[in-house]
């Protein structure tokens, strides 16, 4: 029975998964650019929370000055009523202001922030769960009970032992774990979501990337060390013209780092989506170009199997650059919060000399 | 002219990061049939290379894809 309900589970989902698709792609062929799809407006972030046959349009929020100059804040339920209100007028999908006002900053909420939040709700909820569960004693007294509670437990201690504790030197190392495995699940939702076809991937999207890069930036800052700030600005060993020419390279670096951190999740996510959105495209392409016969072959040899492939790829890929977002922030911590000996160090130094 | 820019750079830039995985991976595949009791080891300096190699691969890809939104 759990069998056969399990079986219509899964083809409900395909379904819908397939046609949403199908929907989405065939609504964007009336656009006026030429190009039978529109791979970045399907990539870009919208103002509206899609689900497979509904869209449920989001807030506008604005911070305005109008004409004579008098900020104002406004909020709109949704960008029709926005319309409707005659402050604004809609232009290619873009809310163009009337009667001199400007917008100093959009504070609309849109799809990337609901999974942004959503990300970040589920993981924070799965952990407290957790943390319940094994202050009453399951999971510490006896073993961990069900397979929910043994592959969190995997995850947890992969985290904290194989991240956490190999970059950060050992007595500090516990103290980073909460914020390492926050980010790791956070990420793995987002990028996991972005799966789904009408879902948004939030990862994918350059602010959400930099607001985590940020906040690795500021831990990793705060935790260096004396030392670490030493061989930021005075490097040691070295004479005193490789110092002053250490100095803007080490405060370029400082700053590279969070930015590389950002631009990996974000490129590799967005390319991923990228690729799928062009190979469907094909279907439209080649439909449009030598009749749909030839579009719908192209589609059943070409385009889903290797959109099938690339799914794939796409899930690893989603794990891995959580993977490595979290990695390489806990190198970045590790690196600062090291406790380096300069005695011994500078002793090794004249040693070789 | 952008795109033109574009495509050629973002061949360039695969070629540049290719030949740099490709190193991580051929000395990271040796040095584990040299030594197997050491692959985890090696597995994570392995991916950590390359992701800082695909980091300053992915600035490069950046910088097209600006530059062909810009030609387009």
């Amino acid at each position: 029975m759990v069998q056969i309900l399990r079986r219509v589970f899964l083809t409900l989902l395909f379904l819908s998964v397939s046609t949403s698709t199908t929907f989405s792609m065939s609504g964007e062929e009336t656009q006026e650019q030429g190009s039978p799809i529109d791979i970045m407006g399907t990539v870009s972030d919208h103002n509206s929370f899609e689900l497979p046959f509904y869209n449920i349009p989001l807030p506008r929020l604005f911070f305005l000055k109008d004409a004579d100059g008098n900020a104002s804040f406004e909020g709109f339920w949704s960008t029709e009523s926005a319309v409707k209100s005659g402050l604004f007028v809609e232009e290619h999908h873009v809310l163009e202001t009337t009667q001199g006002a400007q917008i100093i900053i959009d504070f609309s909420i849109t799809s990337h922030l609901i999974y942004f939040w959503i990300g970040m709700i589920l993981a924070v909820w799965i952990t407290m769960n957790m943390a319940r569960r094994y202050k009453k004693g399951v999971g510490r007294n006896v073993e961990p009970k069900g397979a929910f509670q043994n592959i969190f437990e995997v995850l947890f201690v992969f985290i904290r032992d194989d991240i956490a504790r190999d970059n950060i030197d050992s007595h500090k190392s516990d103290r980073y774990v909460p914020y390492l495995f926050t980010v790791f699940m956070g990420i793995t939702f987002m990028n996991l979501f972005g799966l789904l076809p009408w879902a948004a991937t939030a990862t994918a999207d350059i602010t959400v990337t930099a607001v985590l890069a940020v906040i690795t930036f500021f831990i990793t800052q705060f935790s260096g060390t004396k030392d670490y700030w030493g061989h930021v600005f005075w490097f040691p060993g070295v004479p005193i013209l490789v110092k002053l020419i250490m100095l803007p390279v080490e405060i370029v670096g400082l700053f590279t780092k969070p930015f590389a951190l950002a631009i990996r999740l974000f490129a590799n996510m967005m390319s991923g989506k990228i690729m799928i959105i062009a190979i469907l495209g094909l279907v439209f392409i080649f439909a449009e170009m030598y009749g749909s016969f030839t579009g719908y072959t192209i589609g059943a040899l070409f385009s889903v199997p290797m959109t099938a492939i690339l799914y794939f790829l796409k899930a690893f890929v989603a794990l891995l650059q959580a993977y490595i977002f979290t990695l390489l922030s806990a190198v970045f911590i590790g690196m600062a919060a090291e406790d380096h000996h300069a005695e011994e160090e500078g002793y090794y130094v004249n040693h070789v000399e | 002219m952008g795109l033109l820019a574009a495509g050629i750079g973002a061949g360039i830039i695969s070629i540049g990061a290719g030949i740099g995985i490709g190193m991580i991976g051929k000395s990271a595949t040796e040095s584990i049939a040299r030594q197997p009791e050491a692959s985890g080891d090696i597995r994570g300096a392995m991916i950590l290379t390359a992701a800082l190699i695909e980091g300053v691969a992915l600035f490069g890809a950046i910088i097209c894809i600006i530059l062909a939104l810009q030609g387009a």
